[in-house]
């Protein structure tokens, strides 16, 4: 193989592990701070990407026309919207659960995501048929030898950069994210010490929320197409990306994100069967690693309370 | 005032219903089904067959001359094996359903088929090409108005082989039409002196192809023939573009639908596939069946498969009103159907319910349309396919 | 022992000869009004029995007259085919009520006694149904032992996920079974020899010279084909029932109760966790796979799109639903997520935003389930006070 082809598909999987990454840290956020798992995290990813059309569409009938203000809009009003939508959940859903078995958590979750789906399915006008995303980021091209790379992927993959960047700084430099390690940590302490446990935790909720809503809208632009089922997948992969890396670590679900790009890449591309077992192979992988370290690569640091 | 105005409202309303009723309760109501995708992404062409499957139940209802009323249970398959089984288990154990107009997706229908034959339940195939669908078997319940594969993969190869492509990468879906299609595009290919550089098959729900296509670079071939529907075919041809893939973009009946020119926009142009069956307007009952249509008002377009099923649908009630309504003898009336009129031309089924359709027409994208291949400016000369 | 009061017979007869009524009409219901009409209606007399405490003296015959109930259930089970002996459609639906129930009950044993959580029944499920389907189709095995093996074959893969289930806990107990889910129905529908996204079809089933997939007539009097399947999956439930009942009762699920509550202590009192595990683990893989393998027979098609995480959860949603660790719960949701959608055809398009709709009510309001499980009476008709 040569390095141009070995290049590409460096690029394609980084660009798969970035959307992965960016899923599995709104799920290793709200276990952070409410030990539950919110299932329905990647239907919020997909009705993020439709608000984000939905947006585009108005844009279009306003008459505005610079792509690069419909970006900016299109990523504004969706993650703006998720984040409220994430923090409604918490408040009217999830909040209300703590205490209840850690099934019926899942289970509900879950079908609220089913819900998500099927609502965008049904209500959206045509909902049940593809959408085509629009392109809206430059596509200059640049090609070396078998390796070529598009300005709207690059652009897309700083972006995604950067938002996990600021997640970053703002869990580890701000006052906020000092309350939400806080109640990571210890929940009955930090409301002790004076911290408006409901606050962070809608908060963190609208925080995790408006990041699936940029990776939905980062999954238009990459593949110009959107459908009702997109977040179902991406929201599996990015809970296990997650769940591999470790719960409560983001950057325990950043190395999970790209881990399971990189394995889905090697499947297809490096191993002597053929492609369509990359989902097999990494899944595979995914059971190995548990069962090597059943807390995930970076684990929790807890001990047994009886 | 106003109540008086509301008594006569409703009396005439009254009057109005019970005369409806009364003229449909003079005749006997039978139930036909009618099974496609409705959901999905292919469910387009399936919105499309049921629009026009009403469209033939309608008109037959506003015919004084009918004898029977015609209600059509509407089922929906997702183009999924599994679910088509259910729902035609479900329409085939109804016994007031006399016939129905089945499936676009052959994946479905080769799994139906079974169904149909264990409850005895005749059918006539709409949109479905997979040869083994008629010739896999024996049935004497199944038929089909749209012919299969086979001639459209030659029609195919002969023209692409002509038009100085000789290397081909084939993307498959893994159902029995996707291998179907690889099968006889393979067979011909190398008839006319093609060559397949490579095949890959890919799941129905696949959302990324660019290890495939990467791999597929790397062949260099000079097309990529495409063996699969709407929805994966757009996500392939756009992140072709992606990879910087020039290679010409070749695809077979299944992507024949409005939809998939939607899904590409520009990039579409210049996308070459093939169908059975001459084009609507060359038909000799094409004007009729678009006018009839329009009329009607559906929000939907027909799309590539609107006129076989509604054929489909007209001679089921065609035989019935000849017959009655009665499974046994519907389906041995269908069996003798030879040269019967239709708005596709005339239909003939063979010994195992097969229509012939000679006719392949080959499309070309032109503009966002599909276009006749003779009538475009690329067969003119006047615009180029890639190379 | 025979000095606990026998309670009366009658008022679960009762209990069980309205419910067949009510099934029946509900069967016979042919638009959405008179569907919504007789639902209405079961539900007030429920609200109604229970105000008046008539519920209580069925509740208790149901609870200590066990045996004979049992009896009087499968007999109100027949009476209720019997009804539509030659009408395909109601007819398939009990069958798959009744595969459902049995696989709900192996999951009853993982979840609800074990505490083994398994996001991946779909797969162990598909592996039964393809086991089914492969030995039908290429070997001349009798049809009773295909399907043993479909339940055998399922266990022997979930023996594949012990390793990484035993060493987990909670969500990441969780993950390891979806992705092997996810895993195995990649796996089908990549995988060609097994047929691939396309899927396998299934002969008839045969039985001691009968073939399933014909009609029969008894005494002058026709049966749709699917009597038999019905029979059969009949005969399997109640065995399914038997053995679940009798584990429940038995020091080894006391064991595995106590597992469940408190991993820590029941070890500390000596229980081998990591056996108990297994066995519930397998015991419950066994009997879903073998049930579906049944399944698969009587619809003589399955494909990968059949066992999706989704099956998996519309089964985990059975057992929460029916109130998790009692089988009575299950058969009763079994009955209700089958049946329902399939009557509400008006509601097509939307049954699966009502049904998750429906099933986030339920664990909202009544998060124990429809019908919790009792607890566990070690002395019958002690009721403490």
């Amino acid at each position: 193989m040569d390095a141009g082809l070995l290049a590409q598909f460096v690029a394609n999987g980084l660009m798969l592990g970035m959307m992965y990454a960016l899923v599995a840290v709104g799920f290793t956020l709200f276990f952070g701070v409410l030990d539950v798992i919110k299932f329905s995290h990647g239907d919020v990813l997909t009705v993020g990407a439709f608000t984000g059309y939905s947006t585009y569409l108005g844009l279009k009938l306003l008459g505005v026309a610079n792509p690069w203000l419909q970006v900016a809009a299109v990523v504004i009003v969706a993650c703006a919207a998720m984040a409220l939508l994430g923090a409604l959940i918490a408040k009217y859903i999830v909040m209300p659960l703590k205490g209840a078995p850690a099934l019926n958590v899942l289970l509900i979750t879950l079908m609220l995501g089913t819900v998500l789906r099927e609502s965008v399915r049904l209500f959206y006008p045509d909902g049940a048929n593809p959408k085509r995303f629009p392109r809206l980021l430059p596509t200059d091209a640049v090609a070396l030898g078998s390796f070529n790379l598009r300005l709207d992927s690059v652009l897309l993959f700083l972006g995604g950069l950067a938002v996990i960047v600021a997640i970053h700084v703002l869990i580890n430099r701000t006052k906020l994210g000092l309350a939400i390690r806080a109640v990571a940590q210890d929940e009955e302490t930090a409301k002790t010490m004076g911290i408006n446990f409901t606050l962070v935790v809608l908060v963190t909720f609208a925080i995790g929320s408006a990041a699936a809503a940029f990776a939905g809208v980062m999954n238009g632009l990459y593949y110009n197409e959107i459908n009702f089922g997109m977040g179902l997948w991406l929201g599996v992969i990015g809970f296990s990306a997650a769940i591999v890396g470790g719960l409560g670590n983001i950057y325990g679900a950043i190395l999970g994100g790209f881990l399971f790009a990189a394995l889905q890449t090697v499947g297809a591309v490096a191993l002597p069967f053929a492609s369509a077992y990359k989902d097999v192979f990494a899944f595979a992988a995914v059971i190995a690693i548990m069962a090597w370290r059943p807390t995930g690569l970076i684990a929790e640091r807890t001990s047994e309370r009886v | 005032m106003t109540s008086k105005l509301v008594q006569a409202l409703i009396a005439a309303m009254l009057a109005l219903g019970l005369a409806a009723g009364s003229a449909q309760a003079a005749k006997k109501t039978v139930k036909v089904v009618f099974i496609g995708p409705l959901t999905g992404g292919v469910s387009a062409n399936g919105i499309g067959g049921r629009n026009s499957a009403d469209l033939a139940v309608r008109l037959r209802n506003a015919d004084p001359k009918a004898k029977y009323h015609y209600e059509m249970m509407v089922l929906d398959d997702e183009c999924k094996p599994n679910v088509g089984v259910q729902v035609a288990t479900k329409a085939a154990s109804d016994r007031e359903v006399i016939a129905g107009a089945t499936h676009y997706c052959s994946a479905v229908a080769i799994g139906t088929v079974d169904i149909y034959h264990k409850f005895g339940l005749p059918v006539i195939v709409w949109g479905a090409v997979l040869p083994d669908i008629t010739y896999g078997n024996d049935y004497k319940e199944v038929h089909r108005v749209n012919g299969t594969m086979i001639n459209q993969n030659d029609v195919n190869a002969k023209f692409s082989t002509g038009q100085g492509y000789k290397t081909f990468a084939v993307i498959h879906d893994t159902t029995d039409y996707g291998k179907g299609h690889l099968k006889y595009f393979g067979e011909y290919v190398k008839k006319y002196g093609g060559r397949i550089v490579g095949a890959f098959g890919v799941t129905a729900d696949q959302q990324d192809f660019t290890a495939e296509l990467t791999q597929i670079k790397s062949l260099n071939p000079d097309a990529i023939y495409f063996g699969g529907l709407t929805p994966i075919g757009v996500r392939i041809r756009s992140q072709m573009d992606k990879l910087g893939i020039k290679a010409q973009f070749i695809g077979t009946s299944g992507i024949v639908s409005d939809a998939f020119i939607q899904g590409l926009g520009p990039l579409a142009e210049g996308t070459l596939a093939f169908r059975e069956g001459a084009p609507l307007d060359k038909l000799p009952g094409g004007k009729f069946f678009t006018a009839k249509y329009a009329e009607a008002g559906y929000p939907e377009g027909p799309e590539a498969y609107g006129a076989f099923a509604y054929a489909a649908m007209n001679l089921i009630l065609d035989t019935i009103e000849k017959v009655g309504p009665n499974r046994n003898k519907v389906t041995a009336a269908l069996g003798h159907v030879k040269n019967v009129d239709s708005i596709v031309g005339p239909i003939s089924f063979d010994d195992h319910g097969q229509n012939t359709v000679a006719a392949i027409t080959k499309y070309v994208v032109q503009d966002g349309k599909w276009v006749v291949w003779e009538d475009s400016e690329y067969a003119s000369g006047k615009r180029k396919l890639a190379k | 022992m025979n000095a606990a009061p026998r309670a009366p017979l009658w008022p679960g007869i009762v209990a069980a000869a309205l419910v067949t009524a009510f099934a029946v009409a509900f069967m016979w219901a042919e638009n959405e009004w008179e569907v919504v009409g007789v639902l209405a209606a079961a539900l007030v007399a429920v609200l109604v029995a229970r105000r008046t405490g008539w519920l209580a003296p069925a509740a208790r015959a149901f609870e200590m007259r066990e045996p004979a109930m049992n009896c009087v259930t499968i007999a109100a089970l027949l009476v209720f085919v019997a009804f539509f002996h030659d009408d395909h459609f109601p007819l398939l639906m009990v069958g798959t009520v009744l595969v459902y129930f049995t696989v709900c009950l192996g999951l009853t044993i993982q979840f609800g006694y074990a505490g083994v959580l398994n996001f991946a029944a779909a797969a162990f499920l598909g592996t039964g149904c393809y086991t089914a389907a492969v030995l039908s189709a290429h070997t001349s095995l009798p049809h009773l032992l295909v399907l043993a093996a479909g339940g055998a074959v399922a266990a022997l893969v979930g023996s594949i996920l012990i390793l990484p289930v035993l060493r987990t806990r909670g969500h990441y107990a969780a993950v390891v079974t979806i992705a092997f889910g996810l895993l195995f129905r990649t796996f089908l529908e990549v995988n060609d020899t097994l047929g691939g996204p396309q899927g396998l079809k299934l002969p008839s089933m045969n039985l001691l010279g009968m073939t399933f997939n014909d009609n029969f007539i008894v005494a002058g009097i026709e049966f749709s084909f699917y009597m038999h399947y019905v029979l059969a999956a009949l005969a399997l439930a109640v065995l399914a029932f038997a053995v679940t009942r009798r584990l429940e009762r038995s020091w080894i699920g006391v064991s595995l109760d106590a597992i469940r509550l408190d991993e820590t202590a029941a070890a500390c009192f000596g229980i081998h966790l990591a056996r108990w595990k297994i066995v519930a683990f397998t015991l419950g893989n066994f009997m879903a796979g073998a049930a579906r393998a049944l399944y698969a027979l009587m619809l003589g098609f399955i494909a990968p799109t059949n066992f999706t995480f989704g099956d998996s959860l519309v089964m985990v949603s059975i057992i929460l639903l029916g109130g998790i660790g009692n089988p009575w719960g299950a058969a009763l949701a079994a009955a209700l997520v089958v049946v329902l959608p399939e009557k509400l055809q008006l509601i097509q398009e939307y049954r699966f935003l009502l049904y998750a709709a429906m099933v986030i009510l339920v664990l909202l309001y009544r998060p124990e389930g429809l019908l919790p499980r009792p607890l566990r009476n070690y002395l019958p008709g002690w009721r403490p006070r």
